[in-house]
């Protein structure tokens, strides 16, 4: 089911100013894919969200999802959240502590009024599928966080709902649960053919769930595709920075060559990533610290080759985390835990043109 | 210091004790004793007498009515106000603070006498004024009944339904029933399916609570029951053993053993139900701002039902009283009655030698009462706090027990205990009863001052050179004083109007001021009891609003 939100705004104010929480918002979310909401807090994710599902009312705009209008403020549209038909996973997970987790789950059905045999099987068919069969009769307030998690996706998805929706649904988890739990969810999610929204604050979890993800900040969408589209070839500075480590280092844009576009900075002269930036202005070159590869001797051929000395080195564990100093400039970059480097070595280091990304100031 | 602390803490036992289950003992003996001067002569006739008087049915019937009808309208009027102002935009939320508050400034007599002021059907002022609007011959509405007695004593109970309450709906995580939202439930069938149940335990908790206090509450059935020939358990207890000519202590106590046990199951039951709440508790952990329902055309009506209400719960007791004590007798405000009020009744009372000594006694038991209640406090506090030996738990369950004693059969115990003294019908008994009665409302802010005191702040003073007495000096009590001074004046301000313990114990020459309000009432003598009374309420609201400020003064020198 496609999701369509045109033109939605939603205001704020508080102290007698106005603070724009999703500001002219237009998205398509595509449909039966993991779409992603990425941003810091206060970028306005959750409040796009919560339009979607009808528990915050927009200032201005429509949203649609698949042929319904839910919402319009220029036809007067408004349909309640119960009226939606969605699926929905809350930060805190929402698990009502007066139900066990059977009645947790059945509820959706039950408000649809569906015969009790039929509830029970469905309940039972849903439990499976969260592997959480035989836990039907444990009170709510007695499951882990995990169990929680499960319970509360169990209920969101048992009415077969045309869109589900996660509010961070990780972020109440310990870090080792977390990673458990996203794998889990990711394969839940590949077996059911459902257009779901996620909400996140978290990049790596954005990176491993998402078909698609879109990036927001101050209440716009900044940018959105594909995990690998959005690591590698961010167009702008924000989303580059935002969605994982990067060097970032201040470059003139001086020609065209091959397909490539080629600038000169701290580093010196370095082939980049094709651009379509005007010969003579300003951007930003945007290195991850993975791409840079200390070598010895001659360079491959097509690649950036550096000289710069070792600043400072931390082990830390799967990997060194160094600094290299070159001229001005200080890059971050990790290399092989079994590199024999001390401090102060000179090293040189390799620039494979496809992982040099421009990007506007 | 292990062994001085063992030993601190059960001499504390033994005090406690003495206080909480001798009364309880005492009751127990006298229900199976032949009276007063026979005691120890075991009997059970009076239990036999008790429960087979063809009254007591009707006092039961009367009683069950009277309890579960105002617990529900104060449960009631608490969900319906602690939603509106947790959940809804509606305006001054402040109003809902003071609601809040008031019973700490009008004591429950006062508000019960100002309602008989205004609706008795002799001279009550809403009815001499409806009577004249609508030219009736009788009153059309009549206080003395069971009805009126539900109301009044709903309208006291509220405040403590609300504190529970709200507390619980602001901490309710808004996400339950958004989930709900989500999964297809209305707001009706949200509401019904999902906020009421999560809410259950703390609302049956606030109607509990209800229970306890209105099965204990001796102002609302003396001053507006018994006129109207309502007898509730509490007043048919003060009949056998104030009234008549043969008061009767032994079958008092075999009645009471009944209240008692009833309030002590229901107080169990109650901390069973806030333990349960806690656990229910499921804040967000973002805080995400809960949505406020907007209230749109109906904001202004309701906000109106809440002032309305602010207006007779606080303004109109007062001024009913206020005017009662001006105006030569009951007559509805005109020009009239304005020019002819006078300073009459205050002249009369601040001349009259027993209210006089009644004011004394009052005083002389708040202060000095409320100095040795806190002094007690302290040392139970500490132990409940700091000491966590199996004793130290003993000495909780007996410093709360006497939360749950209704005042008037706790009396009547303590009565047994007394005649067998020389303290029978001196200032002293009283002074024993107010402490023990009421030890949890000085232990509690005690405690949770105590509970702030971490173990590290002790103890970095004793690492950094400080000896123990410095540290406890420099440290401890500096930390513990605004928990000492709200104690004393929470405990002070429950004596200056204690008056179920008082009508039992209470003899010529110990008056305290309520039990001579209420035989103003009694005699019918308004204006002098108006008087009386807003002395009473000043001296009340002076302590609550010290209590206030000073409170105020350490949260800002404490940063």
């Amino acid at each position: 089911m496609e999701i369509r939100i045109r033109g939605v705004s939603k205001y704020y104010y508080s102290d007698g100013k106005t603070i724009k929480a999703l500001d002219d918002v237009n998205l398509t979310i595509p449909s039966n894919k993991i779409f992603t909401l990425l941003g810091p807090s206060g970028s306005g994710k959750t409040t796009l969200l919560r339009c979607i599902v009808g528990l915050e009312t927009p200032d201005t705009g429509e949203i649609s999802i698949g042929d319904d209008v839910v919402w319009s403020k220029d036809k007067n549209i408004s349909v309640p959240p119960e009226k939606r038909g969605l699926g929905m996973v809350f930060q805190t997970y929402a698990i009502w502590p007066h139900m066990n987790v059977f009645d947790n789950v059945a509820y959706p059905l039950q408000v649809r009024k569906l015969p009790k045999d039929e509830i029970r099987q469905r309940v039972a068919e849903t439990l499976r599928f969260v592997q959480m069969e035989g836990f039907e009769r444990r009170p709510a307030t007695k499951l882990s966080g995990g169990q929680q998690q499960r319970v509360a996706l169990a209920r969101a998805l048992v009415a077969e709902p045309r869109v589900i929706l996660f509010d961070e649904p990780l972020s109440n988890l310990d870090a080792k649960l977390r990673e458990e739990t996203r794998k889990e969810l990711r394969a839940f999610l590949g077996k059911l053919q459902i257009t779901a929204v996620y909400v996140t604050h978290d990049r790596v979890e954005a990176l491993a769930l998402s078909d698609s993800i879109a990036v927001m900040r101050a209440g716009q969408i900044v940018e959105i595709g594909t995990p690998q589209k959005i690591y590698f070839d961010a167009d702008h500075r924000f989303v580059a920075d935002f969605i994982g480590r990067a060097n970032l280092v201040k470059a003139t844009v001086r020609a065209e060559e091959g397909g490539c576009t080629v600038v000169d900075c701290g580093l010196g002269r370095i082939v980049c990533q094709h651009r379509d930036i005007p010969v003579g202005s300003e951007a930003t070159l945007c290195i991850r610290p993975e791409f840079i590869r200390i070598v010895s001797g001659e360079a491959p051929a097509g690649s950036n080759l550096v000289n710069g000395r070792i600043e400072s080195l931390v082990f830390v564990g799967e990997a060194y985390e160094v600094e290299i100093g070159v001229g001005a400039e200080h890059l971050l970059a990790r290399i092989d835990p079994d590199a024999h480097l001390v401090e102060g070595d000179a090293v040189s280091f390799t620039l494979n043109p496809a992982h040099c990304l421009l990007v506007a100031i | 210091m292990d062994s001085a602390r063992t030993r601190l803490t059960w001499l504390l036992i033994a005090i406690v004790g003495a206080l909480t289950v001798c009364p309880v003992v005492m009751l127990v003996l006298g229900s199976f004793s032949e009276g007063l001067t026979a005691f120890g002569h075991f009997t059970v006739d009076k239990y036999v007498q008790a429960y087979t008087d063809p009254g007591f049915f009707e006092v039961m019937v009367n009683t069950t009515i009277f309890v579960l009808a105002s617990s529900l309208l104060s449960t009631v009027l608490a969900i319906f106000l602690a939603y509106l102002n947790t959940r809804t935009d509606i305006p001054f939320k402040f109003l809902f603070k003071i609601i809040s508050i008031i019973p700490m400034m009008i004591p429950h007599l006062l508000f019960t006498v100002s309602w008989a002021l205004l609706l008795n059907p002799s001279n009550g002022l809403i009815n001499l004024g409806l009577k004249e609007v609508f030219s009736l011959d009788s009153a059309p509405l009549n206080i003395y009944s069971m009805w009126g007695m539900i109301l009044v004593e709903g309208l006291l109970d509220l405040p403590i339904a609300y504190l529970i309450i709200a507390p619980a709906m602001a901490s309710f995580d808004v996400a339950l029933e958004e989930s709900s939202r989500v999964c297809g439930a209305g707001t009706w069938r949200t509401l019904l399916r999902i906020t009421l149940p999560v809410l259950r335990p703390a609302i049956l908790a606030a109607f509990i609570l209800g229970v306890v206090r209105s099965l204990a509450s001796f102002a609302v059935p003396s001053v507006i029951g018994m006129p109207g020939r309502v007898h509730v358990l509490a007043t048919y207890l003060y009949e056998m053993i104030a009234t008549g000519f043969a008061t009767d202590y032994g079958k008092a106590a075999a009645v009471g053993m009944s209240v008692l046990v009833a309030s002590v199951t229901l107080i169990i039951v109650y901390r069973a139900l806030t333990a349960e709440s806690e656990k229910y508790v499921t804040i967000s952990s973002r805080g995400f701002r809960p949505s406020v329902i907007e209230l749109g055309k109906a904001r202004m009506p309701l906000f109106g039902l809440v002032s309305l209400l602010s207006f007779v719960l606080i303004v109109l007791p007062v001024a009913v009283l206020i005017y009662t004590s001006l105006v030569p007798y009951s007559m509805v405000p005109s020009a009239k009655a304005f020019s002819m009020m006078s300073l009459k009744h205050w002249t009369d009372v601040l001349n009259d030698p027993i209210s006089l000594l009644s004011l004394k006694n009052s005083l002389f038991l708040a202060v000095v009462g409320a100095t040795l209640g806190v002094i007690l406090s302290i040392f139970v506090a500490y132990v409940i706090v700091k000491v966590k030996t199996r004793a130290a738990g003993v000495l909780e369950s007996l410093s709360y027990l006497s939360f749950s004693f209704p005042g008037i059969v706790i009396g009547v115990g303590f009565m047994w205990f007394f005649v067998q003294t020389p303290l029978y019908a001196t200032i002293w008994a009283l002074l024993l009863g107010y402490i023990a009665t009421y030890l949890p409302y000085g232990i509690r802010p005690m405690s949770s001052a105590f509970v702030q005191i971490h173990s590290h702040l002790e103890e970095s003073s004793l690492v950094c050179g400080a000896s123990p007495l410095t540290t406890m000096r420099r440290i401890i009590v500096p930390l513990l004083i605004p928990g000492i001074v709200s104690g004393w004046i929470l405990m002070a301000s429950m004596f200056v109007r204690e008056l179920t313990l008082s009508v039992v114990l209470s003899r010529p020459g110990t008056e305290v001021l309520a039990v001579q309000i209420l035989r103003f009432s009694e005699d019918g003598l308004w204006g002098k009891l108006s008087a009386l009374g807003i002395v009473m309420i000043l001296i009340s609201t002076t302590l609550v609003v010290m209590a206030t400020l000073v409170g105020n003064r350490f949260k800002a020198a404490q940063g």
